[in-house]
């Protein structure tokens, strides 16, 4: 007579995969620094060997902040990192001074956006950089499968940048995060995709910002006639600027 | 190593059917041309008439010469102990067997390198250099290893391989074979068919010292290869600089050296084209030259066919030994970065790939230096001091500071900006004449646009006293 297996017991068995478990992810993540977003993310950080598409409109909005600190990382590894097509020209203490490494950071600003994907592609295919950040305006779904291909075979952490309206796209992407602006100076993270299941909340974020919460040293205050137009606003600023970082 | 068809392979590439000329007649022919019935002695006029569109070309030996030292150079790479014959290269690899795994594999690799580049060849390996010689000139491929195998192989051999005199001498007697020539004996043929002849033998029986003249690396690495046609194609201007880049890579082989940098001269009938190639790192390796070629080629524009290729090895220096890593750690792609930087560069030019760098000075814009992607000499920029008592820097810097309209004395920009932090005041550079060259004196506000992007603006403090954004907190 057969003994009855128990729920549990089959749900122990290694070759059972609950769809409510995060996949897990056979190279050792970056932890992404933020911990709401390593709870929801597979395997704790952010992957490598896969693209990380991360969706917003324009620059501005904390996006790099984001990634930062997980490049900060990198620097105790000794690995390159790579800008492709950056938006705006690289500030270089601003960079060095959230924990990049300049002397391992290059950046391609090619003319044609064909060759910022060729670029990529060569860099993710020769598995000597640490993390990829590329900027892609217009890439369209067989680009991106291209990419995912190429990051596959390598442990880069590769990040795609692209404009918040390729949400409705499908995309190869591993791992597809949307940014938009949430109160009070933070970062509202929509996890659109992720190897796992499908993650239904919205993350809260608090980037870095320029400014700290307590931080009146570098409080506005006007500086003579010049700007005497500005003394409505001055204080509206003022007594917002409390409120908002409380 | 012999190469029986080195007059007609060095000069390469080459149409089909093709054949070469000496005194009047045909010396040797390629396939296609012998096929069609041009053979050894045939005269210009018949084989022009049994094979209409063969090309014909009269025999240089300085050519062949310059093609044998070519591939000399390239078999540094296998053996630093090579010698040159009229048409047979002789290589030394008892030294170098353990290396290579075997005399299969050593044999194995010198066949395909030379088959690589286009010449065709027949090998034999014997303990010593005459018998290998012979052994090659008569399309044995045999592989003596020790003297009773030579010796066996030997005796087979036809007098053919002696000197003309010598053989006849000994047709009239009736020997064929160097076998049956030495059961002669020795007093008697030395008479008849003279010393030097029973030297040879000697010498390749290996009863004899058979000192050779050993091929002596050049100092600098100039090699100059003629094609035979003008080309303008890159594809034929890669095959025939991948000659080329094969004598480096053995000539660096044989010296343990490494190549910086190297210009490739691209001789036209009017004037020349130089291509410089540069390298993060010293290197040996023959497919990095080959990609970094590629690229390069594959972008060069030419006004006018090219009729010699020249490959100048300008910064050499001598190669340390690297061990290898015994678990595949990370350190190991620092390694790989400098091959995919030169890749990039190849293809994109200099200017697009690059750097940063950060310099001493107040102003934003003058704050970050590009520099070479290669350039190990550039230090690590200090910030100015003082910067860290300021606001924060923001992570991007327009290009141009945007100018803004300013609504109800508010800067405006999609919606009124929120001022949140300044003014801090940045005044440099009074030796540059005038804002627009540099000399600034601002003051930065960190502003809250109405699309919740944070922006780094800032207004001149002469008049008019506009405002404008020049970075962005991402």
């Amino acid at each position: 007579m057969k003994t009855a297996l128990s729920l549990a017991d089959i749900l122990a068995r290694p070759d059972v995969w609950c769809a409510d478990r995060l996949a897990p992810s056979p190279l050792p993540t970056l932890a992404s620094g933020f911990a709401p977003l390593d709870g929801e993310l597979p395997g704790g950080g952010w992957p490598r060997a896969t693209l990380a598409e991360i969706l917003v409109d324009g620059s501005g909005l904390g996006e790099c902040s984001l990634v930062l600190p997980a490049l900060g990382r990198l620097r105790s590894e000794g690995r390159w990192s790579l800008l492709i097509a950056p938006p705006h020209r690289v500030n270089g203490p601003a960079w060095a001074a959230h924990g990049v490494d300049l002397t391992r950071l290059a950046v391609v600003a090619p003319a044609r956006p064909r060759d910022a994907l060729w670029a990529a592609e060569q860099a993710l295919a020769s598995g000597a950089l640490g993390s990829l950040l590329l900027w892609a305006p217009c890439v369209d779904a067989a680009q991106v499968r291209r990419l995912q291909v190429a990051a596959a075979g390598s442990n880069t952490v590769a990040f795609l940048f692209r404009p918040a309206r390729a949400q409705s796209e499908s995309s190869a992407a591993g791992l597809r995060l949307l940014l938009s602006a949430a109160a009070r100076g933070s970062l509202a993270v929509n996890l659109l995709k992720r190897r796992g299941p499908p993650c239904t909340r919205t993350l809260i974020i608090e980037p870095q910002r320029p400014l700290c919460e307590n931080d009146k040293s570098h409080e506005f205050h006007d500086s003579g006639p010049a700007v005497a137009g500005f003394a409505s606003a001055v204080s509206g600023a003022r007594s917002q600027r409390t409120l908002a970082f409380a | 190593m012999h190469l029986p068809y080195l007059a007609l392979e060095a000069n390469a590439p080459l149409p089909s059917p093709s054949a070469v000329v000496e005194h009047g007649r045909i010396l040797l022919a390629d396939q296609a041309a012998s096929e069609a019935g041009v053979t050894q002695g045939v005269g210009v006029a018949a084989a022009r008439m049994l094979a209409p569109t063969i090309a014909l070309l009269m025999r240089e030996p300085a050519r062949e010469a310059a093609a044998l030292q070519r591939l000399a150079c390239w078999a540094g790479g296998l053996t630093p102990k090579i010698s040159l014959t009229a048409d047979t290269l002789l290589l030394e690899i008892g030294s170098c067997l353990r290396l290579f795994g075997g005399v299969r594999n050593i044999v194995r690799a010198a066949a395909k390198g030379v088959r690589e580049q286009g010449f065709s060849l027949t090998c034999a390996v014997a303990p010593t250099p005459l018998g290998a010689q012979w052994l090659a000139q008569t399309a044995k491929s045999a592989c003596c290893l020790d003297a009773e195998s030579l010796h066996r192989h030997l005796a087979g051999l036809p007098i053919s391989v002696l000197p003309d005199k010598a053989a006849q001498a000994l047709a009239r007697f009736g020997a064929r074979t160097l076998g049956g020539v030495r059961r002669l004996p020795s007093a008697a043929l030395a008479r008849r068919i003279g010393a030097p002849a029973l030297q040879l033998m000697a010498r390749a029986f290996g009863e004899i010292a058979d000192p050779r003249p050993a091929f002596v690396f050049p100092e600098q690495f100039a090699l100059v290869l003629q094609l035979p046609a003008a080309v303008d194609n890159a594809g034929a201007l890669l095959f025939a600089a991948r000659r080329l880049t094969a004598a480096l890579a053995g000539w660096l082989s044989a010296r343990q050296a490494g190549v910086r940098a190297m210009a490739l001269h691209l001789r036209q009938r009017q004037g020349e084209t130089l291509l410089s190639l540069e390298f993060a790192e010293l290197t040996a390796d023959e497919e990095r030259f080959e990609r970094v070629l590629r690229e390069r080629l594959n972008t060069l524009t030419l006004n006018s066919p090219v009729e010699s290729l020249a490959l100048v090895a300008t910064t050499v220096a001598a190669l340390a030994g690297r061990s290898q890593t015994l678990f595949d750690d990370a350190s190991s792609g620092n390694e790989a970065i400098a091959p995919l930087l030169e890749r990039l560069c190849a293809r994109l030019g200099e200017e697009q790939v690059y750097r940063v760098v950060a310099h001493a000075d107040h102003r934003p814009e003058c704050a970050t230096r590009r520099t070479g992607p290669f350039d190990k000499s550039a230090k690590v920029g200090q910030p100015a001091p003082g910067t860290g008592q300021g606001l924060a820097r923001p992570l991007w810097l327009l290009d141009a500071p945007e100018s803004l309209r300013e609504v109800d004395g508010r800067p405006f920009r999609g919606g009124p900006l929120q001022l949140l932090a300044g003014p801090e005041r940045i005044e440099s550079g009074w030796w540059d004449g005038g804002e627009q060259q540099g000399d600034l004196r601002r003051d930065y506000f960190i502003a809250l646009a109405s699309d919740a992007r944070w922006l780094w603006i800032y207004r001149e403090c002469r008049s008019p006293a506009h405002w404008y954004l020049h970075g962005v907190f991402a």
